[in-house]
Order: C-alpha cells, then structure tokens, then sequence
C-alpha cells in the first residue's frame, strides 16, 4: 500500500484537503455582506435613511452609489452587484403628501443564493420603513397605541427551521458534499487495489496468499482501507459536528455508525463494479460516475421526491442516500432512530452485493482472461 | 504570397502540416480505439448534460406536501389554508388536531412543513389584535424551506393587508387614504436573468461547463497515462519524437481536443439551453469568442497536468473529487464576492471558473464581450501561459526519454562487456 503515491493521496490526502478546502471555504456559514448599489435619484433625508438602514443588515453591503438605472444594470451584468435599489426622484415629497410613492429593487437570481438572501434583506427594510410611516399616520390621527400594532401588522408569520434555526448555508452543503467526496473515494480505492491485481497479472498470487479463499483475499484487502475511511469520516463528523458547531441533535455515535455504514457499503459497491468486469479501468470509470451522481441522489440540493417519476427508486442504490437520510432523522431533527432503522438495514444490505460476484472475480484471478487495458 | 517566392520555406511549412496532420490523425484514432477515453471524451459530454437537465426539469418544487394544524377551526382560518392550498408550490395533505400529530407526520416525512393555526386566530382578528401563524419548514434542503415559507409568507401577508384596511376603516380613516395607508411605500421587486428563481436556471450552466472542462482534464489525463504506462521508460512521449518535433506533437494534441470539443461546445451550449429552456439570452458569436480561449487553455492546463499521470487510472482516481471543489470555486452558489483572497486566487488559476463566470455572463445576465473582458483576458493569459508549461512539460518528458534510451545502450554494452569477461 505505500509503494505508489496513488494509495496515500486519494485516502489520506483527498480527505484532508477537501477538510480544509470546505471548512475555510464556508467558515462565514453564510455570505454576508454582498455588494449591492443603491440608485438614488431623491437625495432627501428619507432616501438618506432608508439607504442607512439597509447598509445594517446582515447580507447587504453597499458598494456603489449609482446616479442611474442603465448603469446598475451594467454593474449587474459584470457581476459587481447582485441587486441594486431604485428611489425614484420626489420620493420624500410624494410620501408626505400621500402620492405613495414606490420602491423597486432589482436582484439577480442567476445567482440564486445571493439573490434570495439580499431580497430577503431589502424586504424586510422596506416592511420596516412602511411601519414606521404608518405608525406615524396613526399616532397623528389620535389612533390607541395599544390598537395600532394590530392594525399595522394583523397576522405575524412565526416562522421556524426545523433542526438549522440558524438557516446555515454550511449545514446544507457540507453534511452531504464531505460523506459524498468519501463515498467516491471509498468506491474507487476498492475498485483500484483490487484491479490492480488483475491488471499487473498478480491475481493469482494474490488468491495464493489467502489460501484460495476470495473472501479471505478480499477482506485481507480492504480491510485496511475499511479502517482508515471510517477514521477519515469520523475526523470529518467531528469536524462538523465539534469544532464548526453544526446542529446536532442526537448523540454523535449515531453520525459514527452511519459513516462508518456508508464506509462499508460503498466498498460493496466497489467490489461490485470491478466483479462485473475484473478490468481496472472500466471499474475506475463506473465508480467515478457512480460517486458523482451520488451526491444528486443524496436528495440535498434538490429534493428527490421533486425529480422525474422512477428516479425515487433509482436513488435507493446509492448509498449516500440512505445516510443522508439517518443524518436528517438523527443529527437535524433528533427523532428516535426507529425512523431510520429502514435506512440502516438498507445500508447494511448493500453487503450482500459482493456475493453475487465472489466466483466471477475468483474465476478471473485464475484464469486472468481480462483484457489488461 | 511569400510562399511562392521561397520554395524552402514553403516546403517546411508543408512538412510541418503533415507532421501535424499526422499527429492529429494518430490521437485520434488512439482515443477512438480505447473504451475508456470514448466514455470520457464522447459518452460523458453527450449523457451528462442530458441527464442532469431531466433530473433538475422542475426548475422548482410543485405541491409540496405540508399538513395544517388549525386549532382555530374558523372561516378565516379557514379561507387562510384554502388560500396557502391553491399555491402552485404547497399543498396541504393532512389536517391535523394537535402539532404532536403534526409532528409525527412530519418524522415519517409524510409532509416537509407544518402550518399552526392557534385557537386565538379568529377571535384576535374579530378584536382587532395581532395574531400569529407559526411556519414549521423543512431544511434538510434549502429548496423546501424557501419554498415553503415563501408561499406560507405570501397568504398571511394578503390576507393581513385585507384585515388593514377593514381595521383602518374601523378607526374611521376610509376610502382612498386607507388603502394608501395600508401600503405607504409600494414596494416593487424586480427579479432578473432568472424570473422564476428556478434551480436548473441557476445550476445548470455552471455544471455545463464544469462537464465540458472536467470530461476534457479527465480524458486527457487518461490518454496520458495511458502513454505513459505503456511506454518502456515509463515517460509521455516516444523516444522516437525528436527534440524539435516538440512543438507540433502539442499543436497536432490540442487541434484534436480541440476540434472535438468545439462540437461538443455547440451541443451542450447552444442546443442544450434551448431544449431545456435554460437561459440563453447571450450573443451566439459572444460565446464562441469566450469559448476558443476557455477550450484553449482548458486544453494545456490539461496536457500540462497529464504529464504527471504515472498510470491510465490516476487522473480519475485523484481529480475526479475536484469537480465538487471546482463547481464552488466558481462562485455561481456561494458568491465570488465571499470567497477569501486566498482560494479566489486558487480559483483563477483553473480555467473552469472564467470560464463559468464568462459564460453565465454572457449567457444568463446577457452582457457582451466588453462586460466580460476580466474573464475574457483571464482565459487568454491562461491560454499562453498554460501553453508555455506544456512545452516545457513535454520537453522534458522527451529529455528523460531521450536519457533513459542512452543509459539503457549504455547499459547494454556493458552487459555484453560483462559477458565476454565473464
């Protein structure tokens, strides 16, 4: 295992890096402070205000002051700004002689994120300045205080995030991108230890060694890597979990096991795909595709459910969907683990896979009848 | 033409596009030949983009499945569900008495959401107080969420602005002053480039390109190897290929890659978009000129990195991840304003993020060329500079070669010398 520096960089390697990349890449949880422009054509006192209370909020940062709208929209579409805001010219006038004057703000939704954060920002400073013109309308008119907080507002909407109150961007991503870059890994450094084998024409010293059993040889294989992927994951669990302070709402152990479930049965998978054809580039190749795919079919960034009909039952194979799953139920909502038991079993029962190829792949080593290429 | 005046120079220009020519010939037949360059280089462009766009078809989340807990049991709670049902994005499956029902559905991942109507609702809105309506959403994805409480938040605010101005009316401020009071400052928002803030519209371009860079590096990469593990000194280039030859070995590569892969451009950039109805406001001639230099120096970043790949299987094996990594450094999800200085550099030098960046430019936000010549600029530094370090590469592939081919002579006289004595 250590004569190439292949072994030691796509375990050890990989993960650290991917460990670190994500981890300083996400270290805000959110993009904060995203460049907007404000185009204020009024330059009164109240455009004035209304332009200071936005530069508080949490995503907005207010890079340009813009003296007209083709001009944002240029800035828009060199991506500088991701939204800007019109105050039309006679805003602080028509406000008080009642012409209800209108705000319009403009927000690029290419980029969806950015997009949905700032508009959210800017909704809800221009709900405030609304209020507090209408509490000032009220209070003149001699209406009750105790009155106008229901006229104002008749309904709150209380809204809750189940298990992420924080809405951390981070939680979304990383609880699915780092099991899925180990999975993918996991998948090829079993197709590639074993191919190896058959491609270097040692397979049958290899079967020798382990007294003819392909269980043996198998085991004696991957075991090392079993080993080392489940640490891998675990450090990343702790890393999410611990030191990032993700939600996590049962017991750590659970994250433990089910890494430790996605370790072994994406090493089923593995030995699968190289079973299927003892080749080891055809082998490398599915597993790549495969690992890939299983980060959509986790169900993270779109919802499976949402995707065309049959794909439901596609996504079951791939393993990462099941642990996606226990993550949801344990470590997010912190339900009781019977509601991911069908998760583990199926987890589990990924290990049934290898059988179905031990005699091919035993077959194979002896008679090494493989293309090599 | 000066060529005809000069015979010798026109005779080295002929020999140079044979050399040239057979080169290209020669890559392509061997990547035509092995199984896993066609998956990589043909297969990969052509299914990926197909496959994805159906996956993400939706744009957006239809009907999502939420249950009411309305404690209220009242006509205005009542007409607020009717109203949250008729949504496009929420549909509420199941009633429920209690949130602790509510809640089980929600374990069982019956319903993504839960709306609480409390007891108080109607008899609140009758007295002219504030009440709430508590909003339960799901984040195990991004999408649920916002989808979710964008419908919930959009009901409660109408029918909130209903109740205003009957309780404006009340307080005896009538007719057109209530309405204007109700909403002083009309605001306005504008949502551009992505109208339905659909997640294909967002997504998709970014990973187009990310397939056409990623399939190219991989398939390269592989090729490489490939070279490099069959050959009996273990190095990219024959020892046959003579020092000078150098340079038409990479031009006769890269017009091959290239050439493949401007037909794969139009597939995936020009056909895709349309069939999917992804954005595609950009120039058509906009695109082509920010793609020769985004293949171009997609094409030696790759030739340069391949000459590292030991073995067929390395460059999968070890870049395969870096798909994940490049689709953030692209900063299409996590904006480019927010990534630190450090990774922003590290982002630059891959020629897939000015590539994206130029692309959704052109293509989504329809800015031309001028609007884009960081990108523009950017992909053509890279062009050359990527193009230097693969003539370097391969130079020295060829010395090493060149080296082993001697000392192995070398090696041999001596054995024979060895034998005599011996």
């Amino acid at each position: 295992m250590t004569g190439r520096p292949v072994y030691f960089i796509s375990t050890i390697l990989i993960m650290s890096f991917s460990y670190v990349f994500f981890l300083t890449f996400f270290n805000e949880g959110q993009p904060n402070k995203m460049p907007i422009a404000v185009v204020d054509l009024d330059h009164s006192s109240v455009s004035r205000q209304f332009t200071r209370n936005l530069e508080v909020m949490q995503h907005c940062h207010i890079v340009m002051r813009l003296n007209s709208h083709k001009e944002a929209r240029e800035e828009m579409q060199l991506g500088n700004i991701y939204a800007f805001v019109e105050i039309k010219r006679n805003f602080a006038k028509d406000a008080v002689s009642n012409l209800r004057p209108s705000i319009t703000f403009y927000v690029n939704d290419a980029y969806l994120i950015a997009g949905s954060l700032i508009s959210k920002d800017i909704t809800y400073i221009s709900a405030v300045t609304s209020i507090g013109m209408q509490q000032k309308v009220l209070r003149a008119k001699g209406v009750e205080e105790n009155r106008i907080k229901g006229i104002i507002q008749p309904i709150v909407t209380d809204s809750h995030l189940i298990g992420n109150p924080w809405a951390n961007y981070g939680t979304y991503l990383l609880n699915v991108i780092l099991p899925g870059i180990l999975q993918l890994m996991v998948l090829m450094m079993t197709v590639f230890p074993i191919g190896v084998e058959y491609k270097e024409r040692t397979s049958r010293e290899w079967l020798k060694s382990s007294g003819n059993s392909m269980f043996a040889a198998l085991t004696g294989k991957l075991l090392p890597y079993t080993f080392i992927f489940t640490i891998l994951g675990i450090i990343g669990n702790m890393l999410l979990f611990r030191y990032m302070h993700y939600p996590l709402n049962s017991g750590i152990g659970w994250m433990f096991l089910a890494t430790f479930l996605l370790v072994l049965s994406s090493q089923a998978v593995g030995i699968l795909f190289i079973g299927i054809t003892p080749v080891l580039r055809d082998g490398v190749t599915f597993s790549g595709l495969f690992g890939m795919l299983g980060v959509t079919f986790a169900g993270s960034t779109f919802p499976i459910e949402q995707m065309p009909a049959g794909t439901r039952i596609f996504s079951n194979f791939f393993p990462i969907h099941h642990y996606f799953n226990i993550y949801v139920n344990q470590a997010l909502n912190g339900i009781g683990m019977q509601y991911s038991l069908l998760s583990v079993i199926a987890l589990l029962s990924f290990s049934i896979l290898p059988f179905f190829v031990f005699i091919r792949l035993k077959k194979a080593a002896i008679n090494q009848n493989f293309p090599i290429k | 033409m000066k060529i005809i005046h000069k015979p010798t120079s026109a005779n080295k220009v002929i020999s140079i596009a044979k050399d040239i020519l057979a080169v290209v010939k020669n890559e392509f037949r061997t990547m035509f030949k092995d199984r896993g360059v066609v998956i990589m280089l043909v297969l990969a462009p052509l299914a990926y983009p197909l496959l994805y766009c159906s996956l993400y078809k939706n744009e957006t989340l239809i009907d999502v499945p939420v249950a009411s807990v309305d404690c209220s049991r009242s006509k205005e709670s009542r007409e607020l569900l009717r109203h949250i049902d008729a949504t496009q994005n929420v549909q509420i499956i199941s009633r429920y008495g209690t949130l602790a029902e509510a809640k089980q559905a929600y374990n069982k991942k019956k319903v993504h959401g839960v709306i609480y109507i409390p007891a108080d609702f109607s008899k609140k809105i009758i007295s002219g107080d504030q009440t709430t309506v508590s909003v339960y959403a799901d984040i195990s994805s991004f999408m649920y969420y916002r989808i979710i409480n964008q419908a919930c938040s959009n009901c409660i605010m109408a029918m909130g602005n209903q109740i205003q101005v009957e309780r404006l009316n009340a307080n005896g401020i009538t007719g057109e002053s209530a309405t204007i009071l109700s909403n002083p400052i009309p605001f306005e928002g504008v949502v551009l480039y992505n109208e339905g803030a659909g997640f294909a519209s967002f997504l998709m371009p970014a990973v187009l390109i990310l397939i056409l860079f990623q399939t190219l590096f991989l398939g390269i990469g592989i090729i490489a190897g490939t070279s490099r593990g069959e050959n009996r000194f273990h190095v990219l280039v024959s020892s046959s290929v003579q020092r000078g030859e150098t340079f038409r070995v990479i031009i006769g590569k890269s017009i091959c890659y290239f050439t493949l892969y401007a037909s794969w451009s139009f597939f995936i950039l020009m056909l895709i978009p349309r069939v999917f109805n992804l954005p595609h406001i950009g120039i058509p001639f906009d695109i082509l000129m920010l793609l020769i230099p985004f293949l171009l120096a997609s094409i030696f970043f790759s030739m340069t990195i391949s000459v590292f790949m030991p073995h067929r299987e390395t460059s999968m094996i070890v870049f395969m991840f870096m798909s994940l990594i490049l689709l953030f450094l692209s900063g299409v999800s996590w904006p480019q304003s927010n990534i630190n200085g450090f990774w922003k550099v590290f982002a630059w030098l891959i020629p897939s993020t000015n590539g994206i960046q130029g692309y959704i430019k052109i293509n989504s936000l329809g800015a031309d060329l001028r609007h884009i010549s960081f990108e523009y600029i950017s992909l053509w530094v890279e062009t050359a500079v990527y193009f230097a370090t693969t003539c370097w590469a391969y130079y020295w592939q060829i010395n090493k070669s060149k080296n082993k081919s001697d000392m192995q002579e070398e090696n041999q006289e001596d054995d024979s010398i060895e034998a005599v004595l011996g």
